[in-house]
């Protein structure tokens, strides 16, 4: 059983070296917003970071013994559930890439709670562990 | 799997562990609107750590420890993410900027 899904998954690398849709960087992102904008009524957005070198285990033996130096990216995976998108970037485009990433993230993660600023308590539980009379909760 | 609590113990652990072993770790985000929650992981495939929030707060600190990783995973877990997590700098004043003019 192992060894046909080896076989299956080496050949899969052949024409796509991770097995998933690789992607550049903005292009990613565009699709990454998509998938937000398409799984707000159900579903689930999971973003993946992972340190890559993106070769395999055998290229990257031959580079160690070779005396190359094996250069690492940031590999990014995103999927719904039902698609899976994938890129990375390197030391030299992460910066932008972040503030990209971070920008569609703060757009599109509208769902979560907003909080009073005083209030450091996490529920009505709290309310009376604190003692502090400083405000009137109004919850 | 049990969920950190204290966020300050979940990015230091997070970061810990990557530094341990940056080939094997990864750190996972799960977004889901309909329930607006939001679950962080950060595992080696040995020790998981999570961290789950449905406060929109808990998304600005995410950033942070977001750039973290890009940094950490992009340059080398020996990079040096001090200006990233801006830690001991919580009010976030910019006193690096803005030299000349004091408004």
């Amino acid at each position: 059983m192992e060894e046909v899904r080896l076989t299956l998954f080496n050949d899969f690398k052949l024409w796509n070296p991770n097995g998933l849709v690789l992607l550049q960087p903005d292009p990613f992102l565009n699709e990454l917003t998509s998938m937000f904008e398409h799984s707000t009524e159900k579903g689930s957005v999971w973003v993946t970071l992972k340190r890559s070198s993106l070769k395999s285990k055998v290229q990257k033996n031959k580079m160690t013994t070779a005396g190359d130096a094996i250069e690492y990216r940031c590999l990014i995976r995103a999927t719904d559930g039902k698609k899976t998108i994938s890129t990375s970037v390197g030391a030299k485009d992460h910066q932008r890439f972040q503030a990209s990433y971070a920008t569609i993230l703060k757009a599109h993660m509208t769902a979560l709670k907003k909080r009073e600023r005083k209030d450091k308590k996490k529920g009505a539980e709290f309310d009376k562990k604190e003692g502090g009379a400083k405000k009137p909760n109004r919850v | 799997m049990v969920y950190i609590t204290s966020w300050d113990e979940f990015v230091e652990r997070s970061v810990q562990l990557f530094r341990a072993d940056p080939d094997s770790t990864r750190y996972v985000m799960k977004y889901r609107h309909c329930d607006g929650k939001l679950v962080l992981k950060v595992t080696d495939n040995r020790e998981c750590l999570k961290f789950k929030t449905d406060q929109a707060q808990d998304a600005k600190k995410m950033e942070k420890l977001n750039n973290i990783f890009f940094t950490l995973m992009a340059r080398g877990p020996e990079a040096d993410v001090a200006e990233v997590t801006g830690k001991e700098h919580i009010d976030a004043q910019p006193t690096k900027k803005g030299r000349g003019r004091k408004q």
